[in-house]
């Protein structure tokens, strides 16, 4: 009967799709290792690939200096790029599929803004919004900052009648308005300070720590089940409000639900590197391309793809110049953008053609 | 099951848009036509049933249990729920798509069950060539036979219908609805369907219900219905009820 054949057909289908998207989270995650020992292995000291490897595997096998370059100072960085990357664009595919906008991810919505300011009010006046966090001062005010304004977005995603352009639009006057603070701040401080807030703002890895690395896994390991626990739901709300709905999606509560969680995710990740756009934009638009929105898939390899992307700009921050480490900022929008612009160029033609 | 409305009162703020609504007694594998014209509350009478929208008074009962009560998800998998058609631009096929419906009442993992489940009702629907297509390049009418085929992929006991045939064109009409009586033949939901072409109304449908203003107006049999003074009023026309040579029914209507 031909029916029987077209459903053995389907079935076999989508076993071959499922298995080219599990082939894909595989390739990202061989590059994300390659990238990441890379990185680790490039630096100031020319040291050779296998020495290296060697002190990874075991410390003290080339003596202290080596085991504090490497296990000190080249490590955390390495691992921070991947961490926030995934944290990043994580946090930007679940609000693009909750706000239901390709646009929406940290940056665009005034989140690192606010990140800066909160920073900045901690550099050149020293008020803290959190009592007593020592020398987490700038990164607890960028974070309590962030936060809040993740907050007003889940404000005013609950307001009758805001569709998701005028989301962006409270994006950017979020933006706007935090700017203007933000150039208030400089107006009023010191050349030193003014420094310490441009440096911020263009975004580094050499903020690292194991401490953050240790909260931002924590949040991690928190969110990615999380959201892995809603992916059908919010598969569903790619088919529409009404229609996630109409299948028994909770829409109003879900969004409410994954705000929260992206929100400590985006709001930890710009205050441990500052202002780092684009990876939230990039990271789930490739894994989009790659796997399409199941968010089975879609979730797992925005992150990889988001921490490949920031992994591959570590390493090239530190090999353009040798002895220079540029902020990765700076490289994520130079080189980024383009490669990026070109991608979704050529998909296009493929979709016309 | 048999599906009974009581009393039913529901609206948006403060505006009542249904009015004392009672459907009494739809028995399983009955097809109802919802018939009335634009604004008459169909949309929110379905709304009300699936339980998007709470009413402020009365009951619906499947069986003779309330199902006013059951959470959303549970409601969901008894009800399902048709809205009118929106276009969508997400990046997943058509098979993933009739998947995900099916899976919001299933548990997390996909098992083989589930999958032979979407495409048997793919096939029913005659959809199977559309399996692999990006649900963002099918046409208007694909992607309302694809809306069906999400909804009576989760076997519910009610099925509601929005204006199912809205973007279809005469041949996928007929076969819509022809795959919908078949698929309610075989299991034996009840079945309420908007519709606003009152011939494929009178073709398809055991029982019609004409709605006006938030009121039932008359629930009965399409040739009992279709003959009354009032389909011509509440539509504003003049209407006839004929029958053709072969014994269908049609409904000769003009502007009054």
């Amino acid at each position: 009967m031909s029916v029987d054949v077209n459903a053995i057909e389907m079935r076999q289908s989508y076993a071959s799709q499922t298995a080219r998207r599990y082939a894909m989270i595989a390739i990202v995650t061989g590059l994300l290792a390659l990238s990441f020992f890379f990185d680790v292995a490039t630096g100031p000291g020319n040291y050779p690939l296998s020495t290296v490897f060697e002190v990874f595997a075991d410390p003290m096998s080339h003596g202290v200096r080596l085991k504090v370059i490497v296990w000190d100072y080249r490590l955390p960085v390495a691992v921070t790029a991947v961490l926030v990357g995934a944290l990043l664009a994580v946090a930007g595919a679940q609000m693009q599929t909750i706000l239901n906008n390709p646009l929406a991810e940290p940056f665009t919505l005034g989140v690192s803004a606010a990140a800066s300011f909160g920073a900045s009010l901690a550099i050149v006046l020293g008020i803290s919004i959190i009592p007593a966090v020592g020398h987490l001062l700038v990164t607890a005010n960028a974070f309590v900052f962030a936060l809040a304004t993740c907050g007003f977005i889940l404000f005013a995603t609950r307001l009758k009648g805001v569709g998701s352009e005028t989301m962006i639009l409270f994006g950017i006057a979020v933006f706007f308005t935090f700017s203007a603070l933000l150039a208030l701040m400089q107006y009023m401080a010191s050349e030193d300070q003014i420094a310490r807030i441009v440096f911020w703002m263009m975004g580094s890895l050499s903020r690292a720590s194991w401490e953050k690395i240790g909260l931002g896994t924590v949040l991690l390991c928190i969110a990615i089940p999380f959201s892995l626990y809603r992916t059908w739901p919010m598969t569903a709300l790619r088919m529409g409000e009404a229609t996630a709905e109409s299948m028994g999606v909770d829409v109003a509560r879900l969004r409410v639900e994954m705000l929260i969680c992206v929100s400590l995710l985006a709001a930890t990740a710009v205050s441990f590197v500052g202002t780092v756009g684009f990876v939230g934009l990039v990271g789930p638009h490739i894994a989009r391309l790659l796997v399409g929105e199941d968010q089975r898939y879609f979730v797992p390899l925005s992150a990889l793809v988001g921490a490949l992307v920031l992994s591959l700009t570590s390493l090239i921050s530190k090999s353009i110049t040798p002895g220079v480490i540029y902020p990765i900022g700076i490289i994520t929008s130079l080189i980024g953008v383009p490669v990026f612009v070109s991608i979704i160029l050529s998909t296009r033609r493929e979709r016309l053609s | 099951m048999t599906l009974d409305i009581t009393n039913l009162r529901a609206g948006y703020g403060k505006t009542e848009i249904l009015h004392d609504v009672s459907v009494r007694n739809v028995e399983p594998a009955t097809f109802v036509g919802l018939i009335g014209p634009n604004a008459s509350g169909k949309s929110t009478l379905f709304k009300t049933i699936a339980g998007l929208l709470k009413p402020t008074a009365g009951h619906i009962t499947i069986g003779g249990e309330d199902i006013t009560h059951l959470r959303r998800k549970d409601r969901a998998q008894r009800v399902a729920y048709m809205p009118q058609a929106y276009g969508c631009n997400a990046l997943l096929t058509v098979f993933e798509s009739v998947l995900l419906a099916l899976k919001q009442t299933t548990g997390w993992r996909v098992n083989s069950d589930n999958l032979d489940r979407v495409s048997e009702t793919l096939s029913a629907l005659g959809l199977s060539h559309l399996a692999n297509r990006g649900i963002a390049d099918l046409s208007g009418g694909q992607a309302q036979m694809i809306a069906v085929a999400q909804t009576i992929v989760r076997a519910p006991e009610v099925i509601l219908l929005d204006e199912p045939t809205s973007a279809l064109d005469l041949h996928h009409q007929l076969s819509i609805m022809t795959s919908i009586r078949n698929e309610m033949d075989r299991k034996k939901p009840v079945i309420i369907a908007a519709l606003h072409d009152l011939n494929l109304a009178a073709k398809f449908c055991d029982r019609l219900i004409l709605l006006r203003e938030g009121v039932i107006l008359a629930d009965g049999q399409p040739g009992e219905i279709l003959a009354l003074p009032e389909i011509g009023e509440t539509y504003r026309v003049k209407a006839d009820l004929e029958r053709t040579s072969k014994g269908a029914l049609y409904v000769d209507a003009r502007l009054a």
